[in-house]
């Protein structure tokens, strides 16, 4: 079976600072998470996938199209929904008119169709009170499930989403959470976050980025069984060369070698995650 | 509501077939809003009900169109095409008023200098010759582009983007900026053929900003041409003696050629304003 979307060898460089380093990837149905520190290539891997920015090398296929030719590339921008990692909004618009222009966007061209469309997304996100509410009157929160509305219009059967719970409060990052979830069951979706609570929380799959290359691509429980052996809970504070942390129960967790006296701890998937990075998670910690 | 009686079936029937009086009517629907059990008994089309109930819905949450859109589509434009072009940040009221501002202006200073004439060196024209060309590359300078359109990231990945939005978004405002300009000119002192001398180069300089733009970003194009041919009236008019020697039959001859020759070149390099177009694709890089 012909998987939603597979890249191979993709490389992107802006200027002289290599963004893509040839990451392989096959996602299927499902929701599929994306997880990397800052610069790790992953909002430029989303945005080619999405079709606005072209890669300098490899292939892509997705939903069976290819988006390198012009007239694949069309059909393709027909069939997926993308929510950037920055959506813009006109703030002078109402809920309803920004949706309607994405749709027209998206060449829903028919007028009652177009509005049918728009009023379902609307109320798939819970904004259908709002859509005669001017954009700049919503919250944070409104804007993103907003920007969640437009991609979903044309019933897309590839979401991308980039970064869709930043700036989210933890009430409605649980609400996102459940309508990605719910979205997944019937497409294939891939999203990327920082957070590994989200992945934990919704993915069936987990591709790790680091200096633009795939390092791990699995499921949350494989990427948390990673971390096997090599997470450690103690009383007292380990060498500072270590990376450790200090819990809500007063402990110190450490990742790595096994400090004096300290005790095996249960691994979870931002241990996993942590220790792929590898230095670049010390230097961020 | 007494929900112990029920419409008996004969009455459902003269109802559900258009035979009662309206007040009847009435007082049947009275009973069907309180009663779920005749509700049920009451046949009826369920895509005709949807239907009905999206047609409502739609007249509710139906915003009213904006100006622009309004105007676009008493000009014949289709109604989604006028909706698109209404979001435009150029046809903005922003732009707009800047737009008549400047012609207003640029008719005041002819007839200023028209009516002082002896005092001054230029010719009355001269000001409204060189800034109404340039008035539509202001416009396309902010129709388009990452930094001149908020939803810019996300209409690049629909069918829209690139040359399909680009291109018609041009064309509306250059259509805008010369049905402005146009109304201006019978206004002018002097000849009408030399009034209108600025139609030619404003096609001109909008066909080349395009072909330019498949190189550079729209704004970088508009800027670099509309800095050049501010430069070029400005130095012509210098070393010639002649400030209008850039609208002179010659050079209109010149303009219409460039018009007709760089349309299709823009025609032929239009997948290079899609985002998503890879090098390979395009015709001046060697293949990857």
């Amino acid at each position: 079976m012909e998987p939603t979307v597979s890249v191979q060898e993709l490389t992107k460089r802006f200027g002289r600072k290599v963004v893509l380093d040839g990451p392989t990837l096959r996602l299927g149905p499902g929701v599929t998470g994306l997880l990397g520190p800052n610069g790790a290539g992953k909002t430029t891997l989303l945005r080619i996938l999405a079709t606005t920015l072209a890669p300098d090398g490899g292939r892509i296929r997705a939903l069976g199209l290819d988006p390198a030719d012009r007239a694949q590339r069309t059909e393709l921008r027909r069939r997926l929904g993308y929510l950037p990692q920055d959506p813009g909004f006109y703030p002078h618009f109402t809920v309803f008119e920004l949706t309607e222009y994405v749709a027209i966007l998206k060449e829903l061209n028919g007028r009652h169709e177009r509005h049918r469309q728009v009023r379902r997304v609307l109320a798939e996100v819970d904004l259908a009170d709002r859509a005669r509410t001017k954009v700049r009157r919503l919250s944070g929160g409104m804007r993103q499930r907003l920007a969640l509305a437009q991609a979903l219009l044309g019933d897309p059967g590839l979401l991308i989403l980039d970064e869709p719970t930043v700036g989210l409060d933890p009430e409605q990052r649980m609400r996102f959470r459940a309508l990605v979830s719910r979205l997944g069951e019937s497409r294939t979706v891939l999203l990327s976050t920082h957070q590994t609570e989200d992945v934990a929380a919704l993915c069936e799959r987990v591709v790790v980025m680091k200096g633009g290359r795939a390092v791990f691509d699995g499921t949350p429980a494989g990427l948390a069984a990673t971390a096997t052996g090599r997470v450690w809970s103690s009383e007292r504070s380990p060498a500072a060369s270590e990376l450790f942390w200090r819990t809500a129960d007063g402990r110190y967790r450490t990742l790595g070698a096994r400090p004096p006296g300290a005790v095996p701890a249960e691994p979870g998937v931002e241990d996993g995650y942590l220790l792929l990075l590898g230095g670049d998670a010390r230097a961020t910690a | 509501m007494n929900t112990q009686w029920h419409l008996p079936g004969e009455l459902i029937e003269r109802y559900t077939t258009g035979h009662l009086e309206a007040v009847q009517v009435m007082s049947v629907e009275t009973h069907l809003m309180g009663c779920a059990r005749c509700r049920e008994a009451v046949p009826y089309e369920r895509e005709w009900l949807t239907a009905g109930w999206e047609r409502i819905a739609d007249a509710v949450d139906r915003p009213r169109p904006r100006p622009v859109a309004r105007i676009l589509r008493r000009c014949g434009v289709p109604e989604h095409v006028a909706v698109f072009l209404a979001a435009t940040p150029a046809l903005a009221r922003g732009w707009l008023v800047a737009v008549t501002a400047t012609v207003a202006a640029a008719v005041a200073v002819a007839h200023l200098v028209d009516s002082t004439g002896a005092a001054w060196t230029v010719h009355p024209l001269l000001f409204f010759l060189t800034v109404a060309p340039v008035l539509p590359l202001a416009g396309i300078a902010l129709a388009y582009g990452p930094r001149v359109d908020p939803v810019h990231e996300t209409q690049a990945a629909t069918p829209m983007a690139g040359s399909r939005s680009l291109l018609l978004r041009a064309l509306a405002v250059l259509v805008c900026a010369i049905v402005l300009t146009g109304l201006a000119t019978p206004l002018l002192p002097g000849p009408p053929g030399l009034a209108a001398a600025w139609l030619l180069p404003a096609l001109a300089l909008t066909a080349t900003t395009l072909a330019l733009a498949t190189r550079v970003a729209p704004p970088v194009s508009a800027a670099v041409l509309i800095v050049a041919w501010s430069c070029a009236v400005l130095t012509t008019g210098g070393l010639t003696g002649d400030g209008l020697v850039l609208f002179s039959p010659a050079a209109q001859i010149l303009y219409g050629a460039a018009t007709v020759l760089l349309i299709p070149l823009v025609h032929l390099r239009r997948a290079r304003f899609d985002p998503g177009e890879p090098r390979w694709n395009r015709p001046s890089a060697s293949k990857n």
